[in-house]
């Protein structure tokens, strides 16, 4: 029994693998790599004193608002190819958003159109997710203390908001894919798109506070393409 | 048939169809005075009628001689002899029980003018006085958009959107706003007429006649001579009558006599000729008994649950059968009555929009509070009809009932265009589960989920909104937006109904924090028990008191006004405005009524006051937060007549007494003459004391003085004697402070007499006497029946 499952198991490693490599053929793709830095010099992050439900939430939130990690890079930028083809991969576990310790997290989550979202209350106090779509219908549902996880599911791309009117600091972005190429950026800035299509691009980058960037990328096939974004305080 | 032809049975037939006529078939209902008139004329002439011959006299009588006399009607005449002595006997009772009323104030409707008056110095003749700007032909349109504008910014608070003397703080007012939709106000007069009362307001009706008590303020402080003419060409154009002209020998305007009924609704009485022969009067009758109901218009704010379904399930099923609206023609309408508040672009920044607090709504997001659809989802037609019909209680959105049925279904198809593309997709309607019907179970079990779903988080423990989330709500637009107070349903937006506020717990309100809680309910059916256990909060509706009476009570008053004695008192609720006369004005009072209880010793007078406020203010000028405050206002030097001072705080010659707390500086007294011009008392002269305290979201009071001074110039509480009162409050964590208040009409109060027994002596006789009567009767009748 065991045999077998680990000969499946190799099956299914090896098929992954060859579909990856076979995808990427296909379409003659290439990476495109890059940094988001801020330019200037990056403001104190801003710090909300806790007032209610210390218990579960803490004391202090730090704002998650503009996150600016060493060599300036920042986290939490969306970057994504404008006009990019293909339906969005679903991905291996059903995307988590979680409100442990009254906080959105990840700050910044990326989502497959149409496919199911779990959000989690694990806090034992009251939450509520307040959306503010426009492409999607906006939502305003409770989630009290003992609806552990509770399902959403958004059907047309778009970045939408997310707050809870309960905890006014909690803030939170749910990035509803059009296509496979959206990356969010690590707390160093950095950012990888894999399997774009050889060929002149337009890439984007989205910024809660900061906004929108565009840059032309030429993507060769097989080789990474690297871009370096640099946004400022509007 | 027989009896058919019988005319004891015509003469009661038609007695009972004239009641029914007079007493339901005139709108606005007939006050109770005229209505027994009628009723008295009615009969006599039944009376006349039968008695115009012998035979039909004595046909008129046959049946109740009969009942008096055979021996076959003997449980007929019993039953008589029952039934009257008691309904006598109840009447009696209800009469001698009853508490004090108002007395009656004798008031011209309508006064004369005077010649002339001085207008920001500049001398104005009112005798045959035109509207300058109706000259101006060409800008006709233009004056009238900008009298619009102006009324909206400073007249609609009272006078209503719909001019019916019907807006939102107009229920505070006694006497009410002018209505200038009735044919007995501005289509009687000439424009000059209103120039005066707009320009100098309550404070310059003249001597004769008073007390006024009119709120109305001069405007001349704070309008141009054109504003104000603009304004009157706005009232005109806005209700479709002509000013009245001058006429060659017209001196003044007609005196036009109204009573203003039990209900505050007007009626006319004619008008006499021309000339000043002497002003007519009018009694304006205080309400029956000693509370009126709140007034207005929208049907959820009066009524308990039924009417509210009833009408809107009405609304829904005219839905089903009605073809929708035309934009087109809705557009016309929406120009005309909606522009003002919600903006011509329908993004709810019409020039009102900024004073307005919840802020008109914006169209062009597709987000509606009120609704029978999923969260997330546009609402049906049949919600934004019934918005439009039925207005918003606790906001400043109407009814629109005015309006044809036909011209609110053009108008909601018109709002659906400023959307977008949103309203293409069909609504989805959300499911309400099945009707649970409130008990105790479903009270208990809507108190637990209650808890468990932390209601409370916005609106406060006991339902006040008073939540720890409270100062930090924001609607979609940024705005800041307040939880329900959950005692008070007559504000509620959506309705009052057990079937309305579960609605709203499964659909939510979008645009502000309120979520949807149908996924996050234990059992489905939860929303009920929740909605059951909101409604338990407060009092099913609300009646306004229309005069504070003083209980006598013997021996000491306690201080705390926390103590059981306090609950043992009955509660008058009084309700206030906000301050829109001086600057700074208040649009959007935090505090709208006040509870007061009022008892008396032999040495001191005692006022416990309740009022709900979210939060127990510090003054922090950093924050704008200010003290918390109340005061009760008295005429200091009270007049033998019913003569009042100006009711926001006095004014010159009518200086008032303030008996008043803050949250800084506890109880203190006050003297003024204006309301820029209150002077504190200190040291000695302060005579009042008391201690206040809050919890959930609201304040109790207790507010002590002795009841006669040595002083004959000081307040003082006599028994028996009618003496005014007036009530202030401030939200200090509202930034209210100084003439950012909300403040109400005056009030009479009265210290009862001790201890009555009339309610149990009188009627006893009354059955007696008439049942004595009655045998009387029953035997000489019989004795000349059968003896004769």
């Amino acid at each position: 029994m065991r045999q077998w499952l680990s000969v499946l198991c190799c099956l299914a490693l090896v098929a992954a693998v060859l579909g990856g490599t076979s995808q990427v053929t296909a379409q003659g793709g290439g990476s495109i790599v890059g940094e988001v830095k801020f330019s200037g010099t990056p403001p104190a992050p801003k710090v909300v004193k806790v007032n209610k439900d210390n218990q579960a939430c803490g004391d202090e939130k730090k704002s998650e608002e503009l996150v600016v990690g060493a060599n300036k890079g920042i986290k939490n930028a969306v970057v994504s190819v404008v006009g990019g083809k293909g339906p969005a991969a679903k991905p291996a576990q059903k995307p988590v958003l979680d409100q442990k310790g009254c906080q959105f997290s990840p700050h910044v989550l990326v989502v497959p159109a149409g496919a199911e979202l779990d959000i989690q209350n694990p806090d034992g106090v009251l939450h509520n997710i307040h959306t503010f779509a426009t492409a999607n219908p906006s939502i305003n549902k409770a989630q009290p203390k003992f609806k552990k996880v509770m399902t959403e599911k958004f059907e047309k791309p778009e970045i939408i908001k997310v707050q809870c009117d309960a905890h006014s600091w909690m803030l939170g972005w749910i990035v509803v894919q059009a296509h496979p190429h959206y990356a969010v950026t690590d707390e160093g800035g950095a950012f990888k798109l894999d399997n774009v299509p050889a060929g002149k691009h337009k890439v984007e980058v989205w910024h809660e506070t900061l906004g929108k960037m565009t840059q032309e990328v030429e993507v060769k096939a097989g080789a990474p393409t690297k871009v370096t974004f640099e946004l400022a305080k509007k | 048939m027989g009896f058919v032809r019988s005319k004891f049975f015509q003469a009661v037939l038609v007695l009972a169809v004239v009641f029914l006529i007079f007493r339901f078939g005139i709108r606005p209902a007939a006050p109770w005075s005229v209505f027994t008139l009628y009723m008295f004329v009615a009969l006599i002439s039944v009376l006349v009628y039968v008695s115009s011959n012998r035979d039909s006299w004595r046909s008129f009588l046959a049946p109740i001689r009969s009942t008096l006399v055979d021996d076959s009607k003997l449980p007929v005449r019993f039953a008589v002899m029952v039934i009257l002595p008691l309904l006598l006997g109840y009447y009696a009772y209800t009469q001698a029980s009853a508490g004090i009323e108002a007395p009656a104030e004798l008031r011209a409707i309508h006064p004369a003018p005077p010649a002339s008056i001085s207008f920001r110095g500049k001398t104005l003749d009112i005798q045959g006085l035109g509207n300058p700007l109706r000259k101006d032909q060409a800008n006709f349109q233009k004056h009238v958009a900008e009298g619009g504008v102006i009324y909206v910014k400073n007249c609609m608070y009272c006078h209503g959107d719909n001019l019916d003397g019907n807006g939102h703080f107009a229920h505070a007012f006694n006497p009410p706003p002018a209505n200038f939709t009735d044919p007995g106000t501005i289509a009687m007069l000439q424009e000059a007429f209103l120039f005066w009362r707009i320009a100098k307001g309550g404070p310059g009706l003249p001597k004769e006649s008073t007390p006024w008590n009119s709120v109305m303020p001069g405007w001349e402080d704070r309008l141009s001579e054109e504003e104000i003419w603009k304004v009157i060409m706005y009232l005109y154009e806005a209700t479709g009558y002509q000013p009245r002209r001058w006429e060659t020998h017209a001196a003044v305007p007609s005196p036009l006599t109204l009573t203003l009924s039990p209900r505050g609704e007007r009626e006319m009485r004619g008008s006499s000729p021309p000339a000043a022969e002497g002003e007519k009067f009018a009694v304006s009758s205080p309400p029956q008994g000693e509370r009126a109901q709140v007034r207005g218009t929208p049907s959820p704010y009066l009524s308990p649950a039924g009417r509210g379904e009833a009408v809107r399930s009405g609304i829904i099923a005219a839905a089903w059968a009605q073809p929708a609206g035309d934009p087109a023609k809705g557009k016309a309408i929406y120009e005309q009555k909606c522009l003002l508040c919600h903006g011509e672009k329908g993004d709810g920044n019409g020039p009102a929009a900024p004073l307005l607090d919840p802020k008109p709504r914006d169209f062009t997001k597709g987000k509606y509070k009120i609704r029978t659809s999923a969260s997330g989802r546009l609402p049906t037609d049949a919600d934004l009809l019934r918005i439009i019909s039925e207005g918003m209680p606790g906001t400043s959105m109407p009814g629109w009932k005015v309006l044809p049925e036909r011209d609110r279904r053009h108008l909601v198809a018109y709002l659906k265009t400023f959307a977008g593309e949103a309203f293409k997709e069909a609504p989805k309607a959300a499911d309400l589960p099945k009707e649970v019907t409130s008990s105790k179970e479903s009270l208990a079990r809507g108190k637990e989920m209650f808890e468990a779903i932390e209601c409370n988080k916005c609106h406060g423990n006991a339902g006040r909104g008073d939540g720890p989330s409270m100062p930090e709500l924001k609607d979609d637009w940024g705005n800041p937006v307040r939880p329900a107070n959950l005692t008070k349903s007559w504000t509620f937006r959506g309705g009052a109904s057990a079937r309305e506020v579960a609605t709203r717990l499964v659909t939510g309100l979008m645009g502000t924090p309120m979520p949807s809680f149908i996924d996050s309910v234990e059992k489905p059916e939860d929303v009920w028990h929740v909605a059951n256990y909101v409604k338990s909060l407060g009092p099913e509706k609300m009646d306004f008191a229309t005069i504070l009476p003083v209980r006598a009570v013997q021996g000491e008053i306690p201080d705390d006004p926390a103590a059981k004695f306090w609950e043992g008192q009955p509660p008058h609720h009084f309700p206030l405005a906000g301050q829109v006369i001086a600057d700074p004005r208040n649009f959007n009072p935090s505090v709208d009524m006040v509870t007061v209880r009022a008892v008396y010793s032999e040495s001191e007078i005692a006022f416990h006051v309740t009022w709900d406020d979210p939060t127990p203010s510090k003054p922090d000028p950093k924050a704008k937060t200010f003290a918390d405050q109340v005061a009760l206002q008295f005429a200091t030097r009270p007049g033998e007549g019913n003569e009042r001072p100006y009711v926001l705080a006095g004014d010159g010659s009518n200086p008032v007494t303030l008996l008043r707390w803050s949250s800084e500086g506890g109880v203190g007294e006050a003297s003024a003459t204006g309301i820029a011009k209150i002077t504190p008392r200190t040291g000695e002269a302060v005579k009042a004391r008391g201690e206040a305290v809050f919890a959930d979201g609201q304040y109790r009071l207790v507010i002590k003085r002795p009841r006669v001074g040595p002083d004959a110039n000081d307040l003082s509480f006599p028994v028996g004697r009618f003496l005014s009162v007036a009530f202030m409050a401030w939200d200090g964590g509202a930034g209210e402070t100084g003439p950012r208040m909300a403040f109400s009409s005056w009030y009479y109060l009265r210290l009862e007499e001790p201890g009555s027994n009339k309610p149990y002596i009188i009627p006893p006789l009354v059955v007696l006497v008439t049942a004595a009567l009655e045998l009387l009767v029953i035997r000489g009748a019989r004795r000349r029946t059968h003896g004769g």
